[in-house]
């Protein structure tokens, strides 16, 4: 995700599932769909039976290849060398659609001269080798044209900034980019895109990934075909493309692609990500990650967002709709703090938790353990043992708490870490709590899917014993947490105390109660808000995700789910698109494909009549999806004025383009793509003289014990099966599916077994310097060694649903040796490209 | 009653077993209770065959070829043949052909005596060792009289199973057919419409029947024209009586699994007759 905010704005899924229909080309790269989405196949078939093209990218023959029109085989974490050599591909054959790329996206944009790219040292340019990192990337930046500042005057689109209540800061100066619609200044984006393509040649691509020529260019012609104006073609992608310590940049390499064959905003197109948990676009929605609060606004940082004017100057940009993000972040503080929050006291923005400046993601929340800085643990429905990288580590760093408490629907590997086998449980002074929780069928609430659905789910069991629903749990804890501060103080006590907390109807938790909080509504009147636009920055409305607003908007029946957009289901399908408008609530305001500006031409005609989105008759706009861009004023009195198309088809990116240069810091490792190798690779990098990502995290820490390509010459990579979910804490404890995938294997090359003198199910150990593991060996022409560079190399696959905890099938924990390395710009630990060895055991 | 089948389609089949799990399912049928008890068979595939508790199980091969891997996927059930051999072996009557063309299997009538895997040339019903029974796909008869599909068809979540007026599977099958000829499967066969006097369940073989491990013009065993005259003295008594019979029928044809002994088929009898 983290590659698409950059790139567009918005870091989720553009499309839908049901969208997947609509296209000429579905190309799954990084994502093995048919066996983690087996419903996605359903449209990937419909969509196959009008003539579409199904192109299925990984390193080993999967489900998904096998139901591919077009499979072909590459080297795990060689992705950017593939989408590299298809931009040169495009680029030289002219296959991009021009009009879309000359609109668009910021292709006609002139950089900041000083702007480079050295590929002998592997670097761009500002690369600091004491911070170990780009620092403020003051050369990513483009050349100023002009300023325009805010409006604030009475009539102007800013005179909210001087509303009373509203904080005070400094009205911003939007900077307008220079730029050369011919796309010939050598610093124009086109340009430095098209000279820093020029090194990935078809041969060279091949070299690196291990991909056949012919079978390179079969994929390239394939796909580069939707870049004729009235086709489409999407990528899946999922955890195959993210795990990698430059994961966000194999997604702003797709990004790019689709806006070069004008595939983004358009039925039939986009960038769908393919998310790995029913609920994990709800997850990030609601800002479990450590860098964002709900609704994608940063979390305040301590050294740098001293009061909430600050932050608010530091983070609102000059234009673009987050320039609202005052409306959202005052809302936010409302709902939180409710009458404590005041204009006086900084809408109680000292009471947010600030971050130290440091990294808190996944690996070093372990690493903290390490450094004796972080004391207790709650594990809410996730399953480190088993699930995190390094699991032999992880599981030794619970070990050094001194409490840990784990909530889940059995007792995970994670809640019995401390009779792991071999571990001596009297060792271990760690004290753990299990609680247990109640699972989907046994509470209600929203499930927000892959396409941004929010819907309503309810409760069909009560759940057994002493489980309860997590939404009790926190209650619970939060009233606990609330006496205990009240009587005996603490530090910063109004941080709980002064909490507002009306989630609840006659003592009890009442989710519907939590719904009205992420609506929004007026604080005098209780009334729910239709939608985010009526936000205001003045401490009138509360809001606790500005994006959730109106998805539980009717007044009429606050307590009923049914009679609300989330709960609503509707089948009608206008445009025959797969929209399903009512069908639940799509965030935002019910849009089902983002950036649908883009699916028309610069006077509104939609590339394809066929599957119009949005269309200018001349007179207004017509509609199948809710636009994504302005496309009418409405008067105070009601009235309303159709706006005529303009460019901006980027609403959320302050120049309304999409982006092929992401400027500034919005990328930490450049603002193009470049390949380097995995942090364990047994390959030298080819195409610059820097071999891994230069920006990766938590490299040089030392429970990451590097494998030695000399000793650990075999590339390995993890992914799930369609019987089995996750860590298989669920999925192990169902008889049926223990039944149908019982056992863990690690699957190799014919070739491989035959080196290693492994036959089909024998028991085979897996093993580098982080740990040995022991499992059955699948033997299989699905797996093929790699020519790389005229060196034969090895890839062999697990996956990583089992462990020795609770269940009817248990097995070894794949992760026990998988590297605690992450991503530059997201810590996503590099689960799919690491070193191993092979023995028959 | 027009007759119906079911239309596999394993060129569509991503092989994600929600088939094989809501066949267990809806007709609950267990699987392993205990820990790590069921086999590895060293592929994707759950288990080595069909057996007494699994009445569907999607199969796996796998070959290499010049053009790529063929990975062939398969569904594994009762094909109900128009001339149903387990019927016609049958000495309990428990076997029976409905209007639609489902053969039916009650698990209340049937003694365990084994002779419908015997006779079959699939091998498709198992002995379920709990109940002493038979145990084979029954087409879903009771979600179908309620007008439901069958449940592995309700749970496909790439149409690859279809239900319907055998005629209509027929012809949609033919069609298919056609379309993956012309995507280059030139090896792709249907199977059912003729074999064993058409069956009720059609299968679109991609790779052609060898591949996925279907037989090629099944055959009903040749001591059946011999059951046939057992036939009108079927039941209970019959079954031992003619026991003797039925076991050299059954080594004739190669039958190796548990023995039957006249013994076991008495105690059956006497267990019946108790009730």
């Amino acid at each position: 995700m983290a590659g698409l905010g950059p790139s567009f704005g918005r870091g989720a899924m553009t499309n839908h599932f049901s969208d997947f229909k609509n296209a000429d080309v579905i190309w799954a790269m990084g994502s093995n769909n048919a066996e983690n989405h087996p419903v996605s196949m359903a449209w990937v078939q419909e969509a196959r039976a009008k003539g579409g093209k199904y192109i299925v990218c990984d390193p080993r023959f999967t489900r998904s290849a096998a139901l591919a029109d077009i499979y072909a085989p590459l080297r795990s974490g060689t992705d950017i060398a593939f989408f590299g050599g298809l931009m040169k591909y495009i680029i030289d054959n002219e296959l991009w659609q021009k009009e879309y790329v000359e609109n668009y996206t910021n292709a006609t944009f002139l950089v900041n001269p000083d702007f480079a790219f050295d590929d002998a040292t592997g670097l761009f340019s500002g690369w600091d080798e004491d911070t170990n990192s780009y620092g403020t990337s003051d050369t990513w930046k483009y050349q100023i044209d002009s300023e325009e500042p805010w409006d604030i005057s009475e009539t102007g689109p800013f005179a909210w900034t001087q509303a009373p209540g509203v904080p005070a800061f400094a009205p911003k100066v939007n900077a307008i980019a220079k730029k050369d619609p011919t796309m010939q200044d050598p610093d124009c984006v086109w340009q430095l895109m098209k000279k820093h393509y020029e090194r990935y040649t078809p041969e060279m691509v091949s070299k690196v990934t291990g991909c056949p020529e012919d079978k390179l260019l079969e994929v390239y012609e394939v796909f580069a075909s939707t870049g004729a104006p009235e086709r489409s073609g999407t990528i899946l992608y999922a955890m195959g493309q993210t795990q990698h310590t430059y994961g966000s940049q194999n997604v702003r390499a797709m990004a790019m692609i689709q806006l070069l064959l004008g595939n983004v905003g358009v039925a039939g197109g986009g960038i769908n990500a393919l998310r790995g948990e029913a609920n994990v676009q709800g997850s990030t929605d609601m800002g479990v990650l450590f860098h964002i609060i709900p609704g994608y606004m940063p979390t305040p940082v301590a050294t740098k967002h001293a009061n909430l004017t600050a932050w608010i100057e530091a983070e609102t940009p000059a234009a673009s709709y987050w320039t609202n993000r005052p409306k959202f972040m005052v809302s936010y503080l409302k709902e939180l703090y409710g009458d404590f929050a005041t204009l006086e006291n900084d809408y109680a923005f000292d009471m947010l938790p600030k971050l130290d400046g440091t990294n808190h993601s996944h690996i070093a929340v372990f690493e903290a353990i390490n450094n004796d800085i972080i004391k207790g643990v709650m594990c809410w429905g996730q399953n480190p043992a088993v699930g995190g990288p390094n699991s032999v580590f992880e599981r030794e760093m619970l070990g050094k708490l001194d409490w840990l408490v784990a909530v889940d629907l059995w007792e995970t590997e994670t809640a019995s870490f401390w009779k792991a086998p071999g571990v001596d449980p009297s060792a271990i002074q760690t004290e753990v709590f299990m609680l247990p929780a109640a699972c989907h069928y046994e509470k209600q609430g929203t499930v927000s899917n892959s396409g941004r659905w929010i819907q309503w789910r309810y409760k069909a069991v009560e759940p057994p014993g002493e489980a309860l629903d997590d939404l009790e749990m926190i209650h619970e804890l939060y009233h606990k947490l609330k006496e205990m501060y009240e009587a005996d103080g603490g530090a910063n006590p109004e941080q709980i105390t002064k909490l507002n907390w009306p989630y609840e109807t006659d003592g009890k938790a009442d989710i519907t109660k939590v719904a009205h909080a992420l609506n929004g509504y007026t604080i005098a009147t209780g009334e729910l808000l239709p939608n985010f636009p009526a936000l205001k920055a003045d401490g009138t409305t509360a809001c606790g995700c500005w994006i959730y607003s109106g998805y539980y908007n009717n007044n009429d029946a606050k307590d009923d789910p049914s009679q609300q957009p989330t709960g609503s289901r509707g089948k009608d399908d206008p445009g025959g698109l797969g929209l399903y408008p009512k069908w639940a609530f799509s965030w935002p305001v019910n849009r089902r494909i983002v950036y649908n500006r883009a699916s028309a031409d610069v006077n509104g005609k939609p590339w394809n009549p066929e599957r119009m989105l949005v269309e200018w008759d001349g007179t207004q706009w017509q509609r199948n999806d809710v636009p994504d861009f302005g496309f009418q004023v409405v008067a105070p009195d009601g009235t309303i004025t159709p706006t005529p198309p303009g460019k901006t088809a980027f609403i959320m990116n302050p120049e309304g383009t999409g982006r092929f240069f992401a400027i500034g810091t919005g990328m930490k490792d450049g603002p193009f793509p470049e390949h380097y190798e995995p942090f364990e690779t047994p390959a030298r990098n080819l195409f610059n003289g820097r071999q891994n990502n230069p920006a990766l995290t938590f490299g040089s820490a030392e429970s990451v014990k590097p494998s030695d390509p000399e000793k650990y010459p075999i590339v390995c990579t993890t992914y799930r099966v369609t019987e089995h979910w996750q860590t298989g804490g669920l999925t192990r404890n169902i008889p049926w599916l223990a039944e149908a995938m019982p056992a863990m294997f690690v699957e190799m090359s014919e070739e491989l077994a035959t080196e290693k003198g492994i036959a089909n199910k024998d028991r085979v150990k897996v093993f580098n310097e982080r740990g040995s593991i022991e499992m059955y060996a699948i033997v299989t022409p699905r797996f093929k060694p790699f020519d790389i560079d005229g060196q034969t190399v090895h890839q062999v696959g697990m996956p990583w649903h089992w462990g020795y905890g609770s269940g009817h099938a248990t097995g070894a924990i794949a992760n026990d040796i998988t590297p605690n390395v992450g991503d530059a710009n997201t810590s996503i630990p590099e689960y799919k490209a690491f070193l191993v060895n092979v023995e028959k055991v | 009653m027009a007759e119906n089948a079911i239309l596999y389609d394993a060129s569509k089949c991503s092989a994600c077993k929600g088939c094989q799990v809501q066949c267990k399912q809806w007709n609950m049928m267990p699987s392993s209770l205990g820990k790590d008890e069921n086999e590895f068979t060293g592929s994707y595939q759950s288990m080595p065959d069909l057996n007494g508790d699994t009445r569907l199980l999607i199969e796996f091969r796998e070959e290499a070829k010049a053009n790529g891997i063929e990975w062939a996927f398969s569904r594994r059930a009762c094909f109900h043949c128009a001339e149903p051999t387990c019927m016609e072996v049958c000495p309990a009557g428990a076997i029976s052909k409905l209007d639609d063309g489902t053969v039916k299997l009650d698990n209340t009538k049937c003694v365990g005596c084994k002779y419908c895997t015997a006779a079959c040339p699939f091998e498709v019903p198992k002995y379920r060792e709990a109940f002493n029974v038979s145990n084979k796909c029954t087409l879903c008869d009771d979600r179908v009289a309620q007008g439901r599909e069958p449940a592995c068809v309700q749970t496909c979540p790439a149409a690859a199973l279809t239900f319907g007026p055998r005629e209509d599977m027929l012809a949609a099958a033919k069609t298919r057919l056609d379309e993956l000829k012309a995507e280059g499967f030139d090896k792709a066969e249907l199977y059912g419409e003729t074999e064993m006097g058409g069956m009720h369940s059609l299968f679109i073989a991609p790779f052609g029947l060898e591949a996925h491990g279907l037989v090629r013009d099944p055959k009903k065993p040749d001591a059946i024209a011999l059951f046939a005259l057992i036939k009108p003295l079927t039941g209970i008594a019959a079954a031992a009586v003619f026991g003797g019979l039925g076991l050299s029928f059954l080594t004739g044809i190669g039958y190796s699994r548990d023995e039957i002994t006249l013994d076991s088929a008495s105690a059956h009898d006497d267990a019946k007759e108790e009730n």
